[in-house]
């Protein structure tokens, strides 16, 4: 199945789901599909491992990217590029707006509440099975109940992102969609796509999925993997 | 238990109740806030205390407080905080309570920034507080490591009667890893009832336990400070760590390094490898106490030119080097720190311009 996303979609998730990593993998995957594609930074929780961290290479590729204020980045205080709400106001094909983790992280929505009132937009839950607090159903549900409460704004879908990073199998990807697909059954909102690691690609049969599976590539390495 | 997938700061809180601590009060503070963030809802639910002190000077006594009555305790907190907490470090080494205290390494000196740093090298292992007394200091280079030293480090801080610190840099707290938690790593708390002011009745006792660093008396205060002394000795007999990499080989240049940065120098010596050139390494797992000999004698190797002590400071670790190291071969720092990691390709460059 073809990954086409369009118009606003906002990534949100646990911490540490893997929305950063997704939010360009999708930038990227979707400006090589021929999309007009913005990238925004709504991350006002999260010191290190950041979407500037990949700049130049979402720069290089052709993606419009917001970012905080070089001035402000490390300054360890919740500081939002003003232009965001300009952009939401004229979207381009795709606005990948990627948001901080859990309850506080989303928050940074109903900031720009105004901005988004009347707008379509595709807001996306992020789980990640083998991360802490989202490792049941119920857990999964409860987080998408906070990120509504605290972004005022509904999830639409979800985005099934089960990996292990480099010590992932081909079978965590079948595990953590059965897991996604449960969440997905009990909130009654559809699975947008999964991910899988490009490394397993060519291990996995895609056809059993009945959603879309982008491969995603780590962009966000420390020092001694660059 | 499967691996999950962890940030090395919610890895160290999950460890510590592995570990059978339920006691931490703390005081948040970037980049380890996640820590004290993780156990304000993984320890009401595993029936522990998560505490959050008016500062950190507080949380230290706090700390102070739980461990002379005999409980498992922790506390973590980054640069700044861990100097706010100095002060009450040095009394509970004195007082000689078990405990376990994680800096999670920002870039100072004062407020300095966010970003990771190993400056604190000096205030872990040569003090920080007042007074003639040493913590045990261990360095993890991953989330695993993290996890594995703060599960062991309760039995060695109980083992010692001594506070124990794990130093990490922000990239430890920050970085994800696959984790598992191993369950021969748990302890029971040893011989409490010997030390612990932990009330007569419930041990049976006819003497009080007193839990105090005041020896007015001179004689007194230094058979304390030999008895102390006696206890860092044994450490470096017992419990000294270190890992090697490369030591094989007939290596010209040996490298000590430890935490993140000791992962940097090894992709470096790997590409060196690969192009015909050996170095080895040493990163000292334990940095109190330090392991001094081992270092003394990879240096001494035959091939051995130089020795590079490749640190993010402005040249801490390297001091102990040169000590280590005794004169017989040259000694260099090199390092950066403002948040800024040295890379694989400027250490490879370091490498061979002293050859």
């Amino acid at each position: 199945m073809e990954l086409n996303l369009n118009g606003i979609v906002i990534i949100c998730g646990t911490y540490g789901s893997g929305k950063t990593e997704i939010a360009i993998n999708l930038a990227m995957y979707s400006k090589q599909s021929g999309k007009d594609v913005c990238l925004a930074d709504l991350d006002l929780i999260n010191p290190y491992f950041r979407t500037q961290e990949a700049e130049a290479l979402l720069k290089k590729g052709g993606v419009a990217l917001v970012l905080p204020s070089e001035r402000y980045i490390q300054s360890d205080l919740f500081v939002l590029n003003p232009t965001i709400s300009g952009l939401i106001r004229n979207p381009r094909e795709l606005t990948i707006l990627d948001v901080g983790g859990d309850k506080p992280g989303a928050s940074v929505l109903s900031v720009l509440a105004d901005a988004i009132a009347g707008k379509d937009v595709t807001m996306l839950q992020v789980i990640n099975p083998f991360r802490p607090f989202t490792e049941t159903v119920e857990a999964c549900i409860d987080m998408l109940n906070a990120l509504q409460e605290s972004s005022k704004l509904m999830v639409t879908g979800f985005i099934g992102n089960a990996n292990i990073m480099d010590e992932t199998l081909a079978e965590d990807i079948h595990k953590g969609y059965d897991f996604v697909k449960q969440v997905s059954d009990k909130a009654g909102l559809p699975i947008a796509f999964i991910t899988c690691p490009l490394q397993l690609f060519s291990e996995i049969n895609f056809e059993v999925f009945p959603c879309p599976v982008m491969p995603v590539k780590r962009h966000l390495l420390p020092p001694w993997k660059k | 238990m499967g691996k999950v997938l962890m940030k090395g700061n919610e890895a160290i809180g999950e460890a510590a109740i592995r570990a059978g601590c339920l006691n931490y009060f703390a005081y948040p503070i970037t980049p380890q806030s996640e820590i004290a963030e993780y156990l304000s809802r993984r320890l009401p639910e595993s029936g522990g205390v998560y505490l959050q002190g008016e500062s950190e000077v507080a949380v230290s006594y706090m700390i102070f407080g739980a461990a002379g009555c005999g409980e498992r305790v922790f506390t973590s907190s980054s640069s700044p905080g861990i100097s706010l907490m100095s002060e009450g470090l040095s009394y509970i080494a004195g007082a000689e309570l078990p405990c376990v205290f994680v800096n999670i390494m920002r870039g100072g000196p004062g407020l300095g920034g966010i970003l990771p740093s190993q400056a604190d090298y000096f205030q872990a292992t040569k003090g920080g507080g007042h007074g003639d007394y040493h913590l045990m200091v261990l360095a993890p280079d991953s989330v695993q490591e993290a996890v594995d030293m703060v599960m062991e480090s309760f039995r060695l801080a109980e083992k010692y009667r001594n506070p124990v610190m794990i130093i990490g840099d922000g990239l430890i707290g920050q970085m994800m890893e696959p984790v598992a938690f191993r369950d021969e790593l748990k302890s029971e708390p040893l011989n409490k009832d010997v030390w612990a002011s932990n009330g007569m009745s419930t041990r049976n006792s006819k003497t009080p336990n007193l839990v105090k660093s005041l020896f007015l008396s001179p004689e007194q205060l230094n058979a304390h400070n030999l008895k102390l002394k006696a206890k860092y000795e044994q450490m470096a007999r017992e419990d000294l760590r270190f890992e090697t990499y490369n030591m094989d080989a007939d290596y010209k240049a040996l490298i000590v390094s430890f935490g993140t940065m000791s992962r940097v120098c090894r992709t470096a010596i790997d590409d060196l490898k690969e192009e015909g050139i050996d170095v080895a390494m040493l990163r000292p797992q334990t940095v109190f106490p330090f392991p001094e000999k081992a270092i003394y004698d990879a240096a001494l190797k035959k091939e051995c030119k130089i020795v590079l002590s490749i640190e993010m400071n402005m040249g801490q670790m390297v001091e102990d080097v040169e000590r280590s190291v005794k004169g017989q071969r040259p000694v260099e720092w090199y390092g950066k720190c403002g948040g800024e990691i040295p890379t694989p390709e400027e250490i490879q460059e370091l490498v061979k311009s002293r050859l």
